[in-house]
């Protein structure tokens, strides 16, 4: 028996409503669905950030620690080989002052200049192996002793040197080479001029510069038309001219460190 | 059938697509194209609803991060997996870590949306 056109029709209809329904569920299912996409992925990735944002803080924290610590540990190294020779905290603080102000006029970039800051400070570290009574005799050393605070250079390179990071490694570079001297006649390796490693000469100057000013076991402060004088002199025998030429260019910047971090009396 | 098998990459999980009745997917999924990306994840499963199955159907889910468009493709996916799990041994573990609590919390959100479909929540040891 065959179907009549008006059955035929019917069936079609039937057919198309059907699918009109299962298509119109589906996107009501979509759309009720988007939104609960949309809220738990925005959910999540608020959740996501927080937590981000949370070791982010953490991993800026701990970089402050390190590097308040790292400054912390360079200062009292540096302050145990200055106290050796009974030099005051301040006079590590100052030389590493003027080492920076030097290294940025002398042309490093702003983080090797800080390296050099933190660095300096620790180039005395050697005396710790140097026995008192050289260290803290009154008046002159004779020869033997001379000789004996002389290997305080060496001995803070060896101290320094077994490390790998770009601080230490500085710091005893300039331990080493910071009694070199422009002509040569420096120890304990006798460099001459460019071969003197830059942190080494920075750091001779500046704590010839400290050490002049202030008062010491064998002698009394020299006042600063005597130092200036002294670094005229010296220009291009002990010290790099350069750097002598930068040290007169600038020295309120110079003198305004030495104010600033003066000894408390 | 073939396995289909995907290496993870930054953006995307770990997928294995295997015949034999184990799908898996592990890591993150946020792709730079979705639905690009997981066409031929759809155009299997498909196919393997509509092939031969075997004896039952075990799915792992281990998605540490997901963007919306992968949670539509999952919900596509869930779709099809609860409509063949009328007649087939089918359930999904979805895995998390402990310690990842949005995970947790995804994977609670699509039991509550797929009724009929076994979806167990398995932390991870």
């Amino acid at each position: 028996m065959s179907k009549s056109p008006d059955d035929k029709l019917i069936e079609e209809l039937e057919g198309l409503r059907e699918r009109f329904n299962r298509t119109t569920d589906r996107i009501v299912k979509d759309i009720g669905r988007q939104k609960k996409i949309m809220e738990r992925s925005d959910k999540r990735q608020r959740q996501e950030y927080d937590e981000l944002q949370r070791r982010f803080d953490e991993i800026e924290r701990l970089n402050k620690e390190i590097e308040e610590t790292q400054r912390e540990v360079v200062f009292t190294m540096g302050a145990i080989g200055e106290s050796r020779s009974k030099e005051t905290g301040n006079h590590v603080r100052r030389v590493a002052e003027y080492s920076k102000l030097f290294a940025l006029y002398y042309g490093l970039a702003e983080e090797e200049a800080e390296l050099l800051k933190q660095a300096s400070p620790m180039h005395d570290i050697g005396k710790v192996a140097i026995p008192d009574s050289i260290l803290n005799k009154p008046g002159r050393l004779d020869e033997h002793e001379r000789e004996v605070m002389n290997t305080h250079a060496q001995l803070g390179y060896e101290m320094l040197a077994y490390s790998t990071r770009p601080l230490l490694k500085l710091a005893a570079t300039v331990a080493y080479e910071h009694h070199e001297k422009w002509d040569g006649s420096g120890y304990p390796r006798g460099l001459k001029g460019k071969d003197i490693h830059i942190g080494g000469r920075i750091t001779a100057l500046a704590d010839v510069f400290d050490a002049l000013g202030s008062e010491r076991c064998y002698k009394n402060a020299w006042d600063d038309a005597r130092i200036f004088e002294l670094f005229r002199e010296e220009k291009g025998k002990h010290f790099d001219p350069d750097l002598i030429d930068i040290f007169f260019q600038h020295i309120d910047e110079f003198l305004e460190i030495r104010d600033r971090l003066k000894d408390d009396l | 059938m073939e396995t289909l098998r995907l290496e993870a990459t930054q953006y995307t999980p770990e997928i294995v697509l295997d015949p034999a009745g184990v799908i898996a997917f592990s890591g993150k999924s946020y792709p730079e194209n979705t639905f690009d990306f997981y066409q031929p994840v759809m155009d299997w499963l498909e196919q393997y609803f509509s092939s031969e199955l075997p004896e039952r159907t075990v799915v792992n889910m281990e998605i540490i991060y997901f963007n919306s468009s992968s949670s539509k493709l999952f919900f596509d996916m869930f779709d099809l997996m609860e409509e063949a799990s009328a007649e087939h041994a089918l359930e999904v573990n979805w895995i998390y870590d402990p310690e990842n609590e949005s995970a947790r919390e995804a994977g609670e959100d699509f039991i509550e949306d797929f009724d009929s479909l076994t979806l167990n929540l398995v932390e991870k040891g």
